[in-house]
């Protein structure tokens, strides 16, 4: 049976573990303005990144937006979830099919449109001037909220998918016995439903978070350059200031941070739920 | 007759083809041009102009390989010690191919591998690289909110034009350099920039993400007066804004956009022959009509209409500064960093 993750483990470890390993040796070189970067073997790119109170409101910025997403998605894609996993209609296959609609478009394509809903002329301050509601047009556009607002509607399908997946092996004869039992619609919901829900939700907020904090056209496109989140600032080290080996640093750090805040996050809601 | 097997038959008919199809398939090879560009309109005027109309006829096949800048420049410096490299001929800024050259990645260009080459304006040329356009960062305004065009940089201060002062996050360097030249600095030690660029935080500049975003400000009357190629504000106007553009009188950083064949090209011949075609008359008029980018050569005119719009006067043209690319090279990271600190910070 190993054999047949043979394939597939070692295409990853081809195409993502060498190409990381050779940016992790990068990270730890010396920036050259004329040659990219000097072999060498410092931690100075690591500590600038870590230290430097600027590379610190960035990472703040960027784990403060992909919690703000996650916990929004999730609240937002509950219900959804619940309402197409407990569907019995012809239509539900088709409703399946609709929510997975968004992510047939990329999202640099999605972030695109957004603009023209959100630009100074964009859609909503048209509507709104056109109705008489605002004498000037509203900036929505290279704002915090546009980026959170954007990013919760891409990655909303993610939630909605994986929490209606879990919720539909939930028999519904729990929820109808908890109600026998006397339990309240809402204290069916937080006692029964979402403990048994609770794979689905930490693995479909691992999913969002992992996304947002990586979100790369969203932030770059919808926040304006004055909206600084890592995905963009290890670019811009890239390709704007050929500053290779402080770029990777940042990279590994953004990297080390998704990893640690979501392992952490998932064991810490895991084991209160569980307590209580 | 020989006894012809099914097998034996099969194998002949895939060797004739194979010896038929094969030199066809070299010969293709052998006139591949692989060309590093931007893309947008500046990759189909060269497409159109360059590719189809000089390129093909000579017996050439370019493919056009589009990616931004610092990428082609980062790709012509980490392969110049492979024996063969991925571009025949690489478009870059004057600041880029100076830094691909520095390191010697690049051939040395004459008119014995390119005709042209004595047709550039002699202000223009340079021993590695071939100018394909020209015109400069100038002052691009509002000319319906601004009566009175700005002759001095100082007016990029002036408290008039609180939150309309527009920046291109992209054109840092040449903001910069502005910012420093109005503080008393040089182009060869940017002294002072970090005070200009603290200055215009105070005036609520808004900062743009690309060229394209600065032209949609001025567009809504979001900004009134920003730092753009005076070839921008050209092609713009075309588009219906009411947009004017000086070179103050303190002067202006050129941009010039110039093209270079890798010394490890896989077809140099035709590198070299498409350094020839971007200097012809035919590319650079074409260039000036559609971007409004100056010809880079004697022989490159256009029409006095144009050139009354996108031209620069002499004495315009002599206020052009000279920038230290030397410096830039050395401390663009640092520029970036201070750039970022105080306006994004």
């Amino acid at each position: 049976m190993a054999k047949l993750v043979l394939p597939a483990g070692l295409l990853v470890l081809l195409l993502l573990g060498g190409p990381m390993l050779l940016m992790l040796r990068y990270s730890f070189n010396e920036y050259d303005p004329l040659y990219i970067m000097q072999q060498a073997f410092t931690f100075e790119n690591y500590a600038k990144a870590v230290v430097d109170p600027y590379y610190q409101k960035i990472l703040m910025t960027t784990i403060t937006v992909a919690l703000t997403c996650t916990v929004l998605t999730t609240l937002l894609a509950y219900g959804p979830a619940y309402w197409l996993a407990r569907m019995e209609s012809r239509w539900k296959s088709k409703l399946t099919i609709l929510t997975m609609f968004p992510l047939l478009v990329g999202g640099v394509v999605r972030s695109a449109g957004y603009l023209a809903l959100l630009s100074t002329t964009g859609l909503i301050n048209a509507t709104l001037l056109g109705l008489g509601i605002i004498s000037a047009p509203l900036t929505l556009l290279y704002t915090p909220g546009a980026v959170i607002f954007a990013t919760v509607g891409i990655v909303l399908p993610y939630m909605i998918l994986t929490l209606a997946s879990v919720i539909e092996s939930i028999p519904r004869q729990v929820e109808d016995a908890a109600a026998n039992l006397g339990a309240r619609p809402a204290t069916a919901f937080f006692r029964v439903l979402v403990p048994l829900s609770l794979p689905g939700v930490l693995a479909g907020a691992s999913l969002v978070f992992i996304l947002c904090m990586n979100a790369y056209a969203t932030p770059l496109l919808l926040g304006g350059p004055q909206f600084q989140m890592m995905a963009p600032a290890v670019y811009e080290q890239f390709a704007k200031a050929s500053n290779w080996p402080f770029g990777a640093a940042l990279a590994f750090i953004l990297l080390m941070v998704t990893v640690i805040l979501t392992t952490v996050g998932s064991s810490v809601i895991a084991k209160r739920y569980k307590a209580g | 007759m020989p006894n012809l097997t099914r097998r034996s038959f099969l194998a002949t008919a895939v060797a004739l083809s194979a010896v038929s199809v094969f030199p066809k398939n070299l010969m293709a090879q052998t006139n591949d041009v692989v060309v590093g560009t931007w893309g947008g309109t500046f990759g189909d005027l060269l497409k159109v102009n360059v590719d189809e109309a000089v390129m093909q006829p000579a017996g050439y096949n370019i493919l056009q390989e589009i990616s931004g800048p610092v990428p082609r420049r980062t790709k012509l410096i980490s392969e110049r010690m492979q024996r063969r490299g991925s571009m025949d001929a690489a478009l870059l800024a004057d600041f880029d191919m100076y830094a691909a050259a520095k390191v010697g990645a690049v051939e040395k260009l004459d008119a014995a591998n390119v005709p042209n080459y004595d047709n550039i304006l002699p202000f223009l040329k340079k021993a590695h690289s071939v100018p394909l356009i020209y015109s400069a960062h100038t002052i691009v305004y509002r000319k319906d909110l601004i009566t009175t065009p700005p002759q001095s940089i100082a007016e990029l201060w002036n408290p008039k034009y609180k939150g309309k002062i527009g920046l291109s996050d992209f054109l840092y360097t040449s903001n910069m350099a502005y910012a420093a030249i109005h503080n008393g600095g040089t182009l060869s030690d940017f002294d002072g920039s970090e005070k200009g660029v603290a200055a215009w935080k105070e005036l609520d500049a808004k900062l743009l993400p690309s060229t394209e975003a600065v032209g949609q400000a001025l567009a809504s009357g979001d900004i009134w007066i920003t730092i753009i190629s005076a070839a921008r504000g050209y092609s713009w106007s075309k588009s219906g804004i009411d947009l004017g553009w000086v070179v103050p009188e303190e002067g202006a950083f050129p941009a010039v956009y110039e093209a270079a064949v890798p010394k490890n090209a896989r077809n140099p011949e035709g590198g070299m022959a498409y350094m020839n075609a971007l200097l012809e008359p035919s590319v650079q008029k074409a260039f000036a009509e559609k971007m409004g980018y100056l010809p880079t050569v004697k022989n490159g005119h256009i029409s006095p209409e144009l050139e009354e719009k996108i031209g620069f006067s002499k004495a315009e043209q002599n206020r052009l500064w000279q920038p230290d690319f030397d410096f830039i090279l050395e401390n663009q990271a640092k520029l970036l960093d201070t750039w970022n600190r105080v306006l994004k910070g």
